[in-house]
């Protein structure tokens, strides 16, 4: 299996010393604790977000800015992508930058509250079905409030 | 030597074998774009929890008052023993890059070390997992009035815990979805044990010592790293959220 045909290996390039292996480590643990950290202070509000009286809004940002620094944690650090050329971060951070900004408009801004009021339509259909009048009692009480 | 120096030319090109374009080697390359497409599965899973979520956000079951259990306690203490599972998991993650580094250093018996507790911490999650998926489909003791479809009848019926045609805590969708995801995820999880657990074999039998690099483990490293990523996202839509 063994063979060298003259061009750059990227499996033994990747190799290091004992010292620089003390690096790796090093960073490795502050990466553990970091997410430890935030792991635990989201935690800590999920418990708390009713006693504190935390807007919905303000979780969601909270939540969801806090999920995104830890996986850029787990790509950049754990995956080594930090480490890879520019070319391949991109080829592979690129599309799910455009997705997100898909789902900014779709889900917040567009079809998601579009649905929302659609609903209310489509239940009353659901409602006037025979069949479904019990489910509808269930909903309608809710929906009134 | 001149024919040698001639093919090389050309196979310095994209797509003509030879040195692998972006600076990294084709196996890593194949299993990052993997990675990639496997990552939109799953974004696309979320996206379309996401747009029920959104529409239902006045009936959505509060997890905190879904997911309250913990092993050999009896009261509730909500989002604990999920805080847990994802403490496993991160921790896995961590035994998993130090694997890696390991490898680097090509020091066989540290890599089968961390394998080998990576490979634990793997199965104490699709464990955990388990045991959440009991709680949920158990549900309490008083369970629920539900309208639901019997025979082609809908009425209504005392139900306990949920499953994918009716749900105790709220809404059915909320049920199918979570055990959708959260099992696909753990389905997940379950394959990366086992390519993990082959390439501990691989280590132990010292497959790696003779090739020169342990890059196998790097590649199983960066699926089991994405797991853990996937685990983060589902971690914040599904409980926290």
């Amino acid at each position: 299996m063994e063979f060298n045909d003259g061009y750059p290996s990227y499996e033994t390039m990747a190799l290091h010393d004992e010292e620089h292996g003390k690096h790796v480590r090093k960073v490795i643990w502050k990466v553990f604790w970091i997410m430890l950290g935030v792991t635990l202070v989201e935690l800590f509000v999920g418990f708390k977000a009713e006693a504190f009286g935390l807007s919905k809004l303000f979780l969601q940002f909270f939540f969801i800015g806090l999920t995104i620094v830890k996986a850029a944690y787990i790509v950049l650090s754990f995956m080594h992508l930090g480490d890879e050329v520019k070319a391949l971060k991109w080829t592979l951070l690129g599309p799910f930058i455009v997705l997100v900004l898909y789902l900014i408009f779709m889900v917040d801004v567009g079809e998601g509250n579009y649905a929302k009021g659609r609903r209310y339509v489509m239940d009353k259909n659901v409602t006037d079905a025979p069949h479904h009048a019990p489910a509808a009692a269930h909903e309608g009480a809710a929906e009134h409030h | 030597m001149s024919s040698h120096a001639a093919t090389t030319q050309v196979k310095a090109n994209w797509g003509g074998g030879g040195v692998s374009p972006l600076g990294a080697s084709y196996g890593k390359l194949y299993m990052w774009f993997f990675l990639v497409s496997d990552a939109f599965t799953f974004s696309g899973l979320l996206t379309a929890y996401g747009f029920m979520r959104h529409k239902y956000t006045d009936f959505w079951p509060n997890p905190g008052h879904v997911f309250h259990h913990f092993p050999f306690y009896d009261g509730s203490i909500p989002l604990a023993y999920v805080g847990l599972m994802t403490f496993i998991l991160i921790m896995s993650s961590v035994t998993m890059v130090l694997a890696v580094e390991a490898g680097h250093r090509k020091k066989q018996k540290e890599v089968s070390k961390w394998m080998l507790l990576t490979i634990i911490g793997g199965l104490m999650f699709v464990g955990s997992q388990a045991w959440e998926w009991y709680n949920f489909i158990t549900g309490t003791a008083e369970g629920a009035v539900r309208n639901i479809l019997v025979d082609g009848v809908w009425q209504d019926q005392l139900i306990h815990g949920a499953n994918l045609q009716y749900n105790e805590y709220g809404l059915p969708v909320f049920g199918d979805f979570f055990f959708f995801i959260t099992g696909f995820h753990g389905f997940h999880v379950f394959s990366g044990v086992v390519i993990n657990f082959i390439i501990y074999v691989n280590v132990v039998k010292g497959t790696y010592e003779k090739r020169g690099h342990y890059e196998m483990v790097e590649k199983v490293g960066l699926y089991w790293h994405f797991v853990d990523l996937v685990w983060v996202f589902v971690f914040t839509f599904f409980y926290l959220l």
